[in-house]
């Protein structure tokens, strides 16, 4: 952004939480208000200071989402936090849409059975999931993102910003602050701007190879 | 909270002989599961197929054998088709001292841990300190917590052994698909025995073992190297771990 930021918003480390509209010769800034949780874990990151409120006046949005829950629904899709009215047929559908190999329908109940929190988009028209995330973990330390999918057709509007905003608030909530996932080279860019960083400080993550192994 | 309570491992390991293309002794320190009527494991067993990687026990035995005599005592690394199942708990490493004073490095993934040991532990190798009763809900929340106890006892006093907690390794999983570690530790004063190595690679095989196909991990950039040597890969396909508003 070729805008100059007055001082207070250089403590964005992020500018992601923020952008700003032109209206006329004006710009206006607009801030997502932020969520109690986030902006705990924001304060305590340093990326917000507790001391250095914005003042100016400018306009900021009451949702704490991109699209709210309201928006959503008026749509046509609900949001879903849990197993029961998922059908997984049709949740191995979109898995195999989007690239991932077609999975045991009986493992999937039980990855899910163990899996920590979970969010789900239903299209209303078709009951089908559009979209989904799940996270597994350890309920206290860490938390790792898995099986991120948005159905292809229902792709570019949204929903996997959707989802992953809430998955992560959920998590913030109960004091999770080590989220992490595995992310595929091309879609990097829709998770950066959710607020996730490559390889911080030089970790690295590793996945077992089998093939690996007998090399040696 | 936790505490550790091991069916004395001390006078009741039945020795069994397996066969072994190797130079190491031939000796397997039957595995004491409580799971098992005490009838069965005291029968002979004979492990089929097992072919130990040279070079792997090279490097723990160099690490291990100094004037005292040591006995490795293990499983074979490869995973074999028709291999059975990883036994909770076995004897990783046997030495004996001159002086009668036997230690024995025993591992588990049975998951009872004593969270003050542990604590104390992370202390010893500079972690920073978390709250115990979080520290515990999660290792119960965790699908699988491996550790390491060092086992010592004299040889004249029977049943009189010093216990003690030298490494840990946990790992988070949904049951089916993927699992990652975290929390892999060792006593500084164990470390460089390939004892964290073993740890791990016994970790890894019972969740094979377990049919979890994706094992997953995050390395500090200065432990890279150690998990490459143990089979993982950074970056595969270039797919890169990420994390949500880190702290530096």
């Amino acid at each position: 952004m070729a805008h100059k930021f007055p001082p207070i918003l250089l403590v964005f480390n992020r500018p992601t939480a923020l952008y700003s509209h032109r209206i006329g010769s004006k710009t206006i800034f607009v801030i997502h208000s932020p969520l109690l949780s986030l902006s705990q874990a924001m304060l305590s990151r340093g990326i917000v200071s507790p001391f250095r409120t914005p003042t100016f006046p400018f306009p900021t949005t009451t949702c704490k989402y991109s699209i709210s829950d309201q928006d959503l629904e008026s749509r046509g899709f609900f949001l879903r936090r849990t197993i029961s009215d998922l059908n997984l047929d049709h949740l191995n559908s979109v898995f195999v849409a989007v690239g991932f190999p077609r999975r045991d329908p009986e493992k999937i109940k039980l990855a899910l059975e163990h899996t920590e929190s979970m969010l789900w988009v239903e299209y209303k028209k078709t009951q089908k999931p559009v979209a989904f995330a799940r996270a597994t973990g350890d309920g206290v330390f860490n938390a790792i993102i898995w099986d991120v999918v948005v159905d292809p057709s229902f792709q570019g509007i949204g929903l996997g910003k959707a989802v992953m905003e809430r998955l992560v608030e959920e998590l913030l909530e109960k004091g999770i602050c080590n989220i992490a996932l595995y992310s595929e080279p091309r879609v990097l860019g829709f998770y950066r701007p959710l607020g996730f960083v490559a390889d911080p400080d030089g970790i690295r993550g590793m996945v077992y190879s089998r093939k690996q192994r007998k090399k040696k | 909270m936790l505490t550790h309570n091991v069916a004395a491992p001390s006078s009741i390991r039945p020795i069994l002989s397996y066969d072994c293309h190797c130079q190491v002794s031939n000796q397997l320190l039957f595995p004491l599961s409580p799971n098992l009527n005490p009838g069965t494991w005291k029968a002979n067993r004979k492990l089929k197929g097992c072919r130990l990687k040279a070079s792997f026990w090279e490097s723990i035995r160099s690490g291990i054998l100094k004037n005292n005599t040591t006995q490795i005592i293990e499983p074979p690394s490869t995973l074999e088709k028709e291999e059975e199942p990883l036994p909770e708990e076995f004897v990783l490493v046997e030495k004996s001292q001159p002086d009668g004073e036997v230690e024995q490095i025993i591992f588990s993934s049975g998951g009872d841990v004593d969270i003050y040991e542990l604590q104390a532990l992370c202390d010893k190798v500079g972690w920073p300190r978390r709250p115990l009763s979080k520290l515990a809900a999660a290792l119960k929340n965790s699908y699988m917590v491996a550790t390491l106890h060092s086992v010592r006892k004299l040889a004249s006093s029977e049943g009189d052994e010093q216990k003690k907690l030298i490494g840990m390794a946990r790992a988070t999983s949904d049951h089916a698909f993927n699992a990652t570690i975290w929390d892999v530790l060792v006593d500084p004063c164990y470390q460089g025995q390939g004892l964290g190595k073993a740890m791990v690679e016994k970790l890894i095989r019972t969740l094979l073992q377990r049919d979890i196909g994706n094992i997953t991990l995050f390395a500090d950039s200065q432990v890279v190297e150690f998990y490459r040597n143990l089979g993982f890969e950074p970056d595969p396909e270039g797919i890169k771990g990420m994390f949500w508003y880190p702290r530096y």
